[in-house]
């Protein structure tokens, strides 16, 4: 867990603003991102509304058994996605803290959010 | 500056409130589709601080019956000045 | 990947295992090693225990994380499981000539990678 500590960068961000299992949105997302990696491409994430959900511990498969994106989400550091941006506010705003997350994160502040934004070439948004 | 697209309406999504927040104080904000319900006057107060930067799409809000309700705040663009804006911007994001 | 419909079948140890239009196991519980073998010999290929090693590598990276893995990380996860050595792309490529990562996960009664072209 960190604070920005560098300006944000990359080739694509793939911005997650839906919570799991309701939708496709977040499967969706996440197989861009990994397509992207598997290509080369250096890939950030950004989470923010909903999309924080995606990362809280303690998640399981659907109730008809449908695979959950949360171990997908551990195995993006094997394709080198390691930069996982997070909006504080919508952390905040849903009761969360970051000992609640499944991994580390870099939480940033509302006003900076334009700047992971302004950071990366292309933008994704789910 | 980006150039950020919402076509949904403040009153049925809270998805401005993250658009909002993404948005450098550069960027521009184009209401498209069910987003342009967000430019009569009744209903811009949700996008503060945009004076300047906040645009309507003439054919959405001609199609939907708002082209005299939307709000002095709200540029108008037509197809084609929507077309340079995206021009101008270096990239676009949608919203939905 | 979804369970899709099995369109063919071999024979391993007296069972019928079913396979999908491009040869993957269609119900993953079905596989054994015999499995691996079968398929390894139907396009002439034999298995080593270097085969087998990184065969090991592709199950235990789907039992972690329930995907196949693309090349880049097969190659992550081997180096990290076998040594550097062996995470190369070279040497998988020379055990699985073609596609390492799909040619490995049919092998090793996986889905076919999800972000492998």
């Amino acid at each position: 867990m960190s604070e920005i500590t560098e300006v944000p960068h990359g080739d694509l961000l793939v911005m997650l603003r839906h919570a799991p299992h309701g939708g496709l949105w977040l499967r969706e997302a996440l197989d861009l991102a990994l397509v992207g990696a598997a290509f080369g491409q250096s890939v950030s994430l950004l989470l923010m509304g909903d999309g924080v959900w995606a990362l809280l511990q303690g998640q399981g498969p659907g109730p008809l058994g449908q695979k959950g994106s949360h171990s997908t989400f551990e195995m993006l550091e094997m394709y080198d996605i390691e930069r996982l941006y997070i909006d504080s506010d919508s952390l905040e705003e849903r009761g969360l803290i970051r000992d609640d997350l499944l991994l580390p994160v870099i939480e940033v502040p509302t006003s900076e959010l334009s700047t992971v934004l302004a950071g990366h070439r292309q933008i994704f948004n789910f | 500056m980006l150039l950020h697209l919402l076509n949904r309406a403040p009153s049925s999504s809270s998805v401005h409130q993250d658009v909002l927040r993404a948005m450098g104080e550069e960027d521009a904000l184009m209401l498209i589709e069910d987003g342009v319900f967000g430019a009569v006057s009744a209903q811009v107060q949700h996008f503060p601080g945009l004076e300047g930067r906040l645009f309507a799409l003439r054919e959405d809000l001609e199609s939907r019956g708002l082209a005299g309700r939307c709000d002095a705040r709200v540029i108008i663009v037509d197809m084609d000045g929507f077309v340079a804006l995206t021009e101008d911007a270096q990239r676009t994001v949608s919203w939905f | 990947m979804a369970t899709t419909q099995a369109t063919r079948y071999i024979t391993v140890e007296d069972r019928e295992i079913g396979l999908d239009p491009e040869g993957f196991v269609v119900d993953m519980t079905a596989w054994t090693p015999a499995v691996a073998e079968a398929l390894a010999a139907e396009e002439g290929r034999e298995l080593t225990p270097e085969h087998w090693e990184v065969l090991e590598v592709l199950r235990a990276f789907y039992a972690r994380y329930e995907n196949a893995p693309a090349m880049r990380p097969l190659v992550k996860a081997v180096s990290q499981a076998l040594g550097p050595d062996k995470g190369r792309s070279l040497h998988l490529m020379r055990l699985f000539p073609d596609s390492p990562a799909k040619v490995g996960a049919r092998l090793a009664g996986l889905p076919k990678p999800t972000n492998c072209l």
